[in-house]
């Protein structure tokens, strides 16, 4: 999201080998720093720009010791800086909250990225509901949801985030996705989410894969009955 | 929503703003590191070197001047803080050995037989970059990734249009001899 796609010199040589290198390069693997950039980076940032406020500000909100906290000084410092801004009248004063809107959004999916990957359960929580209002159209977050539906630790949190996805289940990429978790969760709260997720969003291929598990004996036996109630009411 | 152009954001850097820098920093820090990873070989370092590149940029916001692109002026700057970097750190010279994360790009020979022929050029291409020199690889680099003119590059470089030109054309032939010697054959992924 944050870098524009890249742009790229025509290249002018005839020779033909040369000309398959220039196209080969944009094959190389492109790296993506570290979480640890950002954070030292605005770290730096705000000394430069607020010595003594900063620390005065994250003792006061108990931030101090919380590996995000340099994210969150960012979102308000950069929310003080709004605010200040909102009272003045100028085209000009407009256009740096315009700047400084995106770099809240910018930060804010940061903050969200970085809490779906956080060890507390309840911090992964707080990152999946949040990441719900940002999922759509964001394939960054979307994958993020995917893992947590898939891998996480806690079930509250997996079933937290299927009912994040719900909405882009019948976007082909999300959808395959859940639905091959449906195939192979054996947690049944797991399998009652993504259950009441198709019967609630799926389109007819999906429902009609649903029926199959439920008929094959896959899905856990409470659910079956459950599976097969829900689909025969909808079709009566 | 209207985005407000790197230009101006540098402007209200320069004026006092330091929030702004936040907002070039989520635009450039992915593309500024992929230059510096390049040059150094080592993560950590690219990292240092991002960082010092964005505090340069805000001590040094006053003297952007209009005459070209914020982004080749920020290259310009990443570019000569790289290059210090190399210099002041001898031990770490750009032919400096591959860092754990470049090697794990790299195909070993157990793995060789499971990686499909595409990826063991492209690994092979990535090798024959990395084995020119700084000034060769720079050109290639931010020329095939990051500009589409040759205006800019030369200001990202701090050369002229026609030496930026110049450069490429001697990289790219450069490139593709090492290439071949080490693919056995000119390039023909």
């Amino acid at each position: 999201m944050s870098d524009r796609k890249n742009p790229s010199l025509p290249f002018e040589s005839s020779d033909a080998s040369e000309q398959k290198l220039w196209q080969a390069l944009g094959e190389l693997p492109q790296a993506e720093p570290g979480a640890n950039l950002r954070r030292s980076f605005y770290n730096e940032l705000e000394k430069a720009d607020s010595l003594s406020w900063g620390g005065r500000i994250r003792a006061w909100l108990g931030l101090s010791n919380n590996t995000g906290w340099a994210t969150a000084t960012a979102c308000l410092m950069i929310g003080f800086g709004a605010a200040q801004l909102a009272t003045e009248n100028s085209s000009v004063e407009s256009d740096r909250m315009v700047a400084l809107e995106e770099n809240i959004a910018m930060l804010n999916r940061e903050l969200v990225l970085d809490r779906l990957q956080d060890d507390s359960p309840g911090t992964r929580l707080l990152g999946v509901h949040a990441a719900s209002n940002l999922v759509a159209g964001d394939d960054e977050i979307a994958q993020a949801l995917l893992v947590r539906a898939s891998e996480d630790r806690s079930q509250s949190v997996r079933s937290a985030a299927i009912d994040a996805l719900g909405p882009q289940l019948r976007s082909s990429r999300v959808g395959d996705e859940l639905m091959l978790l449906l195939e192979s969760a054996e947690s049944p709260i797991v399998q009652l989410a993504l259950a009441d997720l198709v019967l609630r969003n799926g389109n007819q291929q999906q429902l009609g894969e649903l029926l199959r598990l439920a008929n094959d004996e896959r899905l856990h036996p409470d659910l079956i009955q459950h599976v097969k109630k829900s689909l025969r009411s909808e079709t009566i | 929503m209207r985005a407000v152009s790197d230009e101006q954001l540098i402007e209200w850097v320069a004026k006092g703003d330091a929030s702004c820098l936040g907002t070039l920093f989520e635009r450039y820090h992915k593309s500024v590191y992929r230059f510096c990873l390049q040059m150094t070989r080592n993560t950590h370092q690219a990292e240092d070197v991002v960082q010092e590149v964005f505090i340069k940029v805000l001590k040094k916001a006053g003297s952007f001047r209009h005459d070209g692109t914020f982004k080749s002026w920020l290259f310009n700057v990443a570019r000569n803080a790289t290059l210090d970097y190399i210099r002041n750190n001898k031990r770490h010279k750009i032919m400096a050995p591959l860092d754990e994360h470049n090697e794990s790009m790299l195909v070993d020979d157990q793995s060789a037989e499971k990686v499909t022929a595409g990826a063991q050029k492209i690994n092979i291409l990535e090798k024959a970059l990395a084995m020119l020199p700084g000034h060769y690889q720079e050109v290639i680099w931010l020329g095939r990734f990051e500009f589409a003119s040759f205006e800019e590059l030369g200001k990202a470089l701090g050369c002229k249009t026609g030496t930026a030109r110049v450069r490429m054309h001697r990289a790219m032939q450069q490139l593709n001899v090492v290439y071949a010697d080490l693919n056995g054959d000119p390039c023909d992924v």
